[in-house]
């Protein structure tokens, strides 16, 4: 059985290594630590702006410009990440790949997804809703009076207005604490009993009709939670994701972690990769920073997944200079100058359109040709875009990793 | 139109007009004190937090220095919790002339300053992070300062002896009947309302911007230089005590620990418009290489945030027009009836934060003289309202405060370990104010991820305390927003562009905050 050995576990470097133990190969994910996913809000985003609100995201892909990562991917790359994605995340995951949802955020912004949540499906709003949005004391990452206001005056994408208004409620995740994070109410809503008793606090101060908004923390492990809170309610519930760390970003990385678990992906997690053999255009080996010494992990094949700048996997120094901090691999986007600029709310920053080119199957490009044979770039690393603006990270990152693995297979 | 009448308008809030107006109220005038922005938001709030021992003057300007070590003495009691006592070394860099530190001790010992020379193994070893190769160590006074407190606790000095403070009120004219000043018009930024204000005295301490106020009364013009300094904050205290080049005073030649942070500084390059300082990117990169000197691998450390304030300095004609670091520091009092035949009008510039309170006593003392009254100064002897009572200011602070509410309060900036009621309170006091107004306060948002995680729940808590409507709320988060980023692209790098990804992940990626409705019509911040 040939070796893939996988660095990076946030969306790509997961979707990577599921694939390719379904393929077969003995997969090693090697990881710094927890991944990117629980940094981000647990949807599966394509394309959202393209620079207008996309509806059709397929669509969309199919008419990116040609420095952008989906022109290598592919409309029909993007769809088969989806179906794969589905099939890794069953009970987490639905949307159609031809129609985005417009989901509110925790400022009450209406954001354009793929791929969403059950628990977050609600807020998908037709016009004339009334939306009710519970703020609870003790959670200081969820302000009702923001979303509910912002809501209010915001028209919906196919016109139209809902109403929306703020309450809040005193529940208590642990005893004697005022300042409880997202995570410890999640793991609170857990129990069925707190469900019950938040469900008999917040019952009176609903009306008929309403759509009760909450923010993501209805529940970590248990996936019925949200239905069971729904029912005991009697009215339609909706999840709004927080800022990190985002429970519902933590459960997509569970689901996937478990999967790769189940599929027979290795992991060494807690320790980062800092360098790298090669012979001519093979990478044999990368060497993990364990101590006493350093461990070699030699494989046939290597997949990169290490993230963009958020992860440290690009780098700028204090003179300017921009690398890819692990293989050096060569960059593009850096010609763009200058590569940040004065103007806030104006043009995306140039800087974060940096990364590596690759061609179909992902492998890293200088000038046109791979750099290694066996050097696969999936994710943030990939240049040509900045995905937070346009809403389109977790899709490059799922079909540049299904690209990426089933090119290895094939290979093996 | 609102109408006032007083004794005496100072123009002005950064540290000077705060100084004065609490001296003028303390000697029984009746006052008011006019700023078109906030208190301190002007070369006030823009230098290096530094509280002078005096040394840095010692040899270049003696005058000055003795004042700074009279001065840092008094602030430091009277201001306690404004002030941290830090202590500070000069230090002779591996490439500097070891000669200057005889200069320097002669100098110290001349103007009264206290300075002694330590053994450099004791220097490295209180300071381990200092460059190895220093080659003397010469251990003085200085100290740190917070410039937003100091001012803030001057005008709350004020108001008890029943001053008025009138921040986001702009000076539009002043009248003057046969030669003597009469009224001071102003407009309410806030609100767009007229005031008159019916004086007989006019105190102009306006800064850099001091000319511009001199000629509304027809003065002639006023040669106010505003000389730019760059300053770069660095995550953590990189020393523990202000360091100091034992040189000439000379760019990039002090790292003051100021907070969480330390700061660097600084340039001083001639400008024309103090309304429009640019930090250059060969300044930010000077800073960094005198970094260096004082701290090797200051260049893999993070630096957070940066900015340049405008050096209020009148002209003299001892230097080159160009050279503003060499111009006086030394305060000057102009007297607009000799020089313009105009009364009741006195302009201050030059001066320095850590002598501001020794400059309101040289201007009201001059007013006193001209309006023939004897009142004595009395703003040495008393202590501050809020902060003079109390010790001095130490960086642990706010965790000690935390310990305390940590089970009845949120934090709403974990960076800055600033609570839910430190903000309320402060909005509370000011329901007009922007988020930059309060964070100069608070230091919402100063910290390592300048604003990533505080500044949309600020938004949140200050929209629930029915200040503020939604459209305001918005607007105001996108302003502070966009007004950290002033201050954050120029110096971009490292371990802080990894904090901005993570920060327009959160933002955008995850908000969409660029896609909320824009306001129905414009909202006055």
């Amino acid at each position: 059985m040939s070796r893939v050995v996988v660095i990076g576990s946030g969306l790509a470097g997961l979707v990577a290594a599921n694939r390719l133990a379904d393929g077969g190969a003995e997969v090693l994910l090697l990881s710094k630590g927890i991944g990117g996913l629980q940094l981000g809000q647990g949807t599966v985003d394509v394309l959202g702006y393209a620079p207008q609100r996309v509806t059709n995201p397929i669509k969309a892909v199919a008419e990116v410009a040609a420095s952008h990562p989906y022109a290598a991917i592919g409309a029909q790359g993007v769809l088969t990440a989806l179906g794969y994605l589905k099939e890794l995340a069953p009970d987490l995951l639905v949307g159609d790949p031809e129609a985005n949802y417009h989901l509110p955020t925790a400022v009450g912004a209406l954001r354009p997804t793929c791929l969403a949540q059950p628990s977050m499906l609600a807020g998908n709003l037709k016009a004339g809703s009334s939306v009710v949005v519970v703020g609870l004391r003790r959670l200081k990452d969820f302000q009702p009076e923001l979303i509910a206001g912002n809501l209010a005056r915001t028209e919906l994408p196919d016109g139209g207005r809902v109403s929306a208004r703020a309450i809040n409620v005193d529940a208590v995740a642990r005893e004697g604490e005022i300042d409880s994070s997202g995570l410890t109410f999640a793991k609170a809503f857990d129990d069925p009993g707190y469900r019950q008793r938040f469900a008999e606090l917040l019952a009176p101060k609903l009306s008929d009709g309403e759509i009760v908004a909450l923010p993501a923390v209805i529940g970590l492990m248990d996936r019925q939670a949200h239905a069971d809170l729904s029912a005991k309610l009697g009215h339609p519930v909706f999840e709004i994701p927080l800022p990190p760390p985002s429970v519902a970003g933590l459960r997509l990385n569970q689901a996937l972690n478990a999967r790769a678990q189940a599929a027979g992906v290795r992991m060494v997690s807690g320790v980062r990769t800092v360098g790298f053999t090669a012979d001519g255009d093979r990478v044999l080996s990368v060497r993990n920073a364990t101590v006493p010494a350093e461990r070699e992990y030699r494989a046939d094949a290597f997949v990169l997944a290490t993230g963009g700048f958020e992860a440290g996997a690009l780098a700028m120094d204090s003179y300017g200079a921009v690398t890819e901090t692990l293989f050096g691999l060569p960059l593009v986007g850096t010609e763009n100058t200058p590569l940040i600029h004065g103007d806030y709310w104006g043009a995306e920053q140039p800087i974060f359109s940096v990364g590596v080119a690759v061609d179909a199957q992902m492998r890293v490009l200088d000038k046109g040709r791979p750099v290694y044979a066996n050097l696969r770039a999936v994710g943030d690393l990939i240049a040509g875009s900045t995905r937070w603006a346009e809403k389109s990270g977790d899709g490059v990152a799922a079909a540049s990793a299904v690209l990426a693995a089933d090119s290895i297979l094939k290979e093996l | 139109m609102r109408k006032l009448a007083v004794d005496v308008v100072v123009i002005g809030g950064g540290s000077t007009g705060a100084g004065v107006v609490r001296d003028v109220a303390m000697r029984g005038y009746s006052t008011v004190l006019l700023e078109r922005a906030d208190l301190g938001q002007g070369t006030t709030g823009r230098f290096h937090g530094l509280l002078h021992s005096g040394g840095r003057y010692v040899v270049s300007d003696p005058l000055s220095a003795t004042e700074c070590a009279q001065e840092n003495a008094i602030l430091s009691r009277i201001q306690a919790g404004a002030v941290e006592m830090t202590g500070g070394y000069f230090v002779t860099g591996p490439d500097d002339d070891p000669a200057f530190a005889d200069k320097f001790l002669a100098g110290a010992a001349a103007t009264g300053v206290p300075a002694q020379e330590i053994p450099v193994a004791e220097a490295l070893r209180n300071e381990p992070r200092l460059n190895r190769g220093i080659k003397r160590a010469i251990e003085v006074l200085d100290g740190t300062v917070d410039g937003w407190q100091l001012v803030w606790g001057a005008a709350n000095s004020a108001q008890h002896y029943g001053a008025q403070i009138l921040t986001y009120h702009k000076v539009t004219k002043i009248d003057t009947v046969d030669g003597h000043v009469a009224a001071v018009h102003c407009t309410d930024l806030k609100n767009g309302e007229d005031v008159l204000i019916e004086t007989g005295f006019v105190l102009n301490c306006a800064g850099p911007w001091a000319g511009q106020i001199a000629a509304m009364a027809g003065a002639h013009p006023v040669d106010v230089i505003p000389g730019r300094g760059i300053m770069v904050a660095m995550s953590h205290r990189l020393v523990n005590r202000v360091v100091n080049r034992c040189i000439y005073p000379a760019d990039g030649d002090i790292l003051v620990p100021v907070h969480t942070v330390s700061i660097i500084g600084t340039t001083d390059v001639k400008v024309d418009d103090p309304d429009h300082l640019v930090i250059e990117t060969k300044e930010v990169q000077q800073m960094f290489d005198a970094g260096e000197v004082l701290v090797p691998g200051f260049r893999k450390a993070r630096a957070l945030h940066a900015w340049a304030g405008a050096r209020p300095l009148i002209k003299d004609n001892r230097v080159a027009a160009s050279d503003t670091r060499h111009m006086s520091r030394g305060m000057a009092v102009i007297d607009h009836t000799t020089r313009d035949g105009l009364d009741g009008m006195l302009t201050i510039g030059g001066g320095k934060l850590t002598t501001y309170r020794l400059m309101a006593e040289h201007i009201v003392d001059a007013m006193c003289d001209k309006l023939g009254e004897k009142r004595v100064c009395r703003t040495a002897e008393e202590d501050m309202p809020i902060e003079g009572a109390g010790p001095n200011y130490v960086v642990t602070h706010r965790l000690h405060d935390r310990e305390h509410d940590r089970l009845d309060d949120q934090i709403i900036c974990e960076c800055e370990l600033m609570s839910r009621k430190m903000f309320t309170d402060a909005l509370a006091e000011q329901p007009k104010g922007s988020f930059d107004d309060l964070r100069r306060q608070l230091r919402l948002g100063m910290g390592p991820c300048q604003g990533g995680f505080c500044s949309m729940r600020a938004t949140g808590i200050a929209l629930a305390s029915e200040h503020i409507d939604i459209e305001r709320a918005t607007e105001l988060l996108r302003l502070f927003l966009k007004n950290r980023w002033i201050g954050l692209w120029p110096i971009l790098h490292g371990e802080q562009l990894r904090q901005t990804a993570l920060d327009n992940w959160i933002f955008s990626g995850t908000l969409d905050i660029e896609h909320l409705p824009a306001a129905e019509s414009e909202v006055v911040l």
